[in-house]
């Protein structure tokens, strides 16, 4: 269970948002876009800190409140990012928005990669769509740290060519010599060069060895339900399987109920998890 | 312990007395079913015919509808206004013993992790009177629940029925120091005790309803995956929700904001795990069968919450069996739950 830590609630109170600005947007595919974001109030931009892992609670007041992760790593601290796909009435409400417009937001919450159980080890990233975004504040992380960690693999996927999101971090990862990037779409077009392949297949090819390895999965449900097989398939034991999940959420704090896998809540023991603590109740609850 | 006692004709004044220094709020039907309401300062006619409310007294905690927040947008851009300190000194008068258990089993989410501003400084300013069951309904399990119907375990003063009087246990140092300074009570004799003894022996009694809750986190862990067993217990379920919204231990919630121009509010609101939106994201819904929903709301409280805490969520009021429109009962599902050995995945 997290501790409550009080310091950056906005005047006191865990559920008041802090005023913050956007201060770019980026398009990722047709429907996705990254926000840059700072708060308003300087001490708080200075003094603000979180860990890869954790997400935030972002409102467009007026509108309402939804849970994103931080995507972007706290080794690059000048600004903050989040990475939300248009498909709700809050998401559909930031995407009206432009750079200068003040959102709200309240965190960070939730627990977060485990840096001292991942240090020393060999890293296996496996994403999907737009669950790249929460791993791409590991994967940054864990890159401008390099030294620390072993091999890593990333394997990557999205339905097509254009869906796949953080294209210049993909470049940017398949120049690095010191990272194996494998990127596939499940359907290629005329200009695709890549694999085609759902990603747990490609991540069957690729076929990272399981000793002293963890691999980090976040995707769409369908790819995290058929991931976690291929994994163990290649000797991965539970506990040597992480990933952070996303459910709907209000309060992001444990107490409105909604978000819950068996007793653990996403919010308030999450968003990360091993599979050996959900792997009761995930088969049909996720 | 040198109990007091109060005589049932001067309860009138003894809730006016109380209301120069707190809302005192007593089981009204004002508005068609038994709650807690503000006291009207006189009527006390509930004496004659209350059992329970319909609405648990969780309501003066975590209201149906609250506002967490107000805004404007001005030209310097958004301003957020906290709720102004609530300064409230509520009086709840009449909470039966199993609502008040349900209390301080709320009261552990509600501290958990993060603490919830506005439920516990609700909370914290109210004194709790209870006032013991002697007419328990035939719904009620509370003496299987870790509670009876005179159990004075989680309020501030507890009153038993000993005929034309009630006898007044000081339970909490807040109780106490009530008692303390309000004028008319009466010390409880050797005899009041014996005959307070005598009414707790009876009403505990006459609950008849009894269920086992014995290995019960153990059963619905193994028959977490058996979808025959839970597509037959949900299959008269309408979803309406009421055995949630109305339960003295649920509280769930939902967040909503509204604005007009300028101006907003954020607010919460109860909320249901027997609904299909309480769980449903833009591309998925791990609840969409009602199967599942059903699932949810019998482990959270039977399962899940005693994993997390150590105690079962629910306290045998009856409430959801007794509103439930198409006669659903938790007890028979408790009951029918499968062992490890008869679960079927």
């Amino acid at each position: 269970m997290t501790v409550s830590d009080t310091k950056f609630f906005a005047q006191g109170n865990v559920y008041l948002p802090h005023i913050a600005v956007i201060e770019k947007i980026v398009e990722e595919t047709p429907g996705v876009r990254t926000y840059h974001f700072n708060f308003k109030d300087e001490k708080l931009r200075k003094e603000f800190t979180f860990d890869s892992g954790q997400f935030g609670q972002y409102s467009v007041l007026g509108t309402g409140e939804a849970t994103f992760c931080i995507s972007s790593s706290p080794t690059r601290p000048d600004h903050l990012e989040f990475a939300v796909q248009k498909v709700g009435k809050v998401t559909n409400a930031l995407n009206r928005l432009g750079v200068g417009a003040e959102i709200g937001f309240r965190g960070p919450y939730g627990n977060s990669f485990p840096l001292d159980f991942l240090k020393g080890k060999n890293l296996v990233f496996v994403g999907g769509g737009i669950g790249l975004a929460p791993l791409r504040s590991l994967i940054w992380n864990v890159i401008d740290n390099r030294d620390k960690y072993k091999k890593i693999d990333i394997v990557y996927g999205a339905r097509t060519p254009a869906d796949l999101c953080f294209k210049y971090d993909l470049e940017a990862w398949d120049k690095d010599k010191t990272v194996n990037m494998v990127t596939t779409v499940d359907r290629g077009d005329d200009k695709w060069k890549g694999k085609v392949g759902v990603v747990p297949k490609i991540l069957e090819e690729v076929a990272p060895s399981a000793g002293e390895s963890v691999a980090i999965v976040c995707g769409p449900p369908i790819m995290i339900r058929f991931t976690f097989p291929v994994l163990e398939k290649l000797g991965f034991k539970p506990e040597q399987m992480l990933t952070t999940l996303e459910k709907r959420m209000k309060c992001g704090i444990g107490k409105c109920g909604r978000c819950n896998i068996g007793n653990l809540y996403v919010c308030r023991d999450g968003p990360v998890f091993s599979y050996a603590q959900i792997k009761d109740f995930v088969s049909s609850e996720y | 312990m040198a109990n007091k006692k109060v005589g049932k004709k001067d309860i009138t004044g003894l809730l006016e007395q109380w209301s120069q220094q707190f809302a005192v709020f007593a089981p009204s039907k004002e508005n068609g079913v038994a709650e807690m309401l503000k006291w009207d300062g006189q009527d006390t006619s509930f004496l004659d015919w209350y059992r329970n409310t319909v609405v648990p007294p969780k309501a003066s905690f975590l209201p149906p509808m609250e506002e967490m927040f107000r805004f404007q947008k001005g030209k310097e851009g958004y301003n957020i206004e906290p709720p102004p300190e609530d300064e409230n000194k509520p009086l709840i008068f009449g909470v039966r013993p199993c609502d008040a258990r349900a209390m301080a089993i709320l009261d552990m989410t509600f501290k958990d992790a993060y603490e919830d501003p506005y439920y516990l400084s609700k909370r914290k300013n109210t004194v709790l009177v209870g006032m013991g069951c002697t007419n328990p309904c035939e719904s009620c399990f509370c003496t299987s629940m870790g509670t009876s119907p005179t159990d004075p375990t989680n309020v501030d003063l507890m009153l038993i029925d000993i005929g034309d009087e009630f006898l007044i246990e000081e339970v909490t140092d807040k109780g106490k120091e009530l008692t303390a300074k309000t004028k008319g009570l009466k010390e409880a004799t050797k005899d009041d005790e014996a005959k307070a003894k005598q009414a707790n022996k009876a009403s505990y009694d006459r609950v008849t309803r009894k269920l086992d809750t014995e290995g019960i986190k153990d059963r619905l862990l193994a028959s977490f995956d058996d979808e025959e067993f839970w597509e037959k217990t949900a299959a008269k379920c309408i979803s309406c929700g009421i055995c949630t919204l109305l339960c003295p231990t649920c509280y769930c919630f939902d967040i909503n904001d509204e604005m007009v121009k300028q101006e907003g509010a954020r607010f919460r609101s109860w909320d249901s795990c027997g609904f299909p939106l309480y769980t449903k994201m833009p591309m998925e819904n791990p609840r969409q069968e009602k199967w599942r929903r059903v699932r949810q709301k019998v482990c959270h409280k039977y399962e899940f919450y005693p994993m997390t805490y150590d105690i079962i969520a629910c306290t045998g009021c009856g409430r959801c069996i007794r509103l439930c429109p198409v006669n659903w009962d938790i007890t028979q599902v408790i009951e029918s739950v499968p062992t490890k050995t008869e679960a079927r995945k």
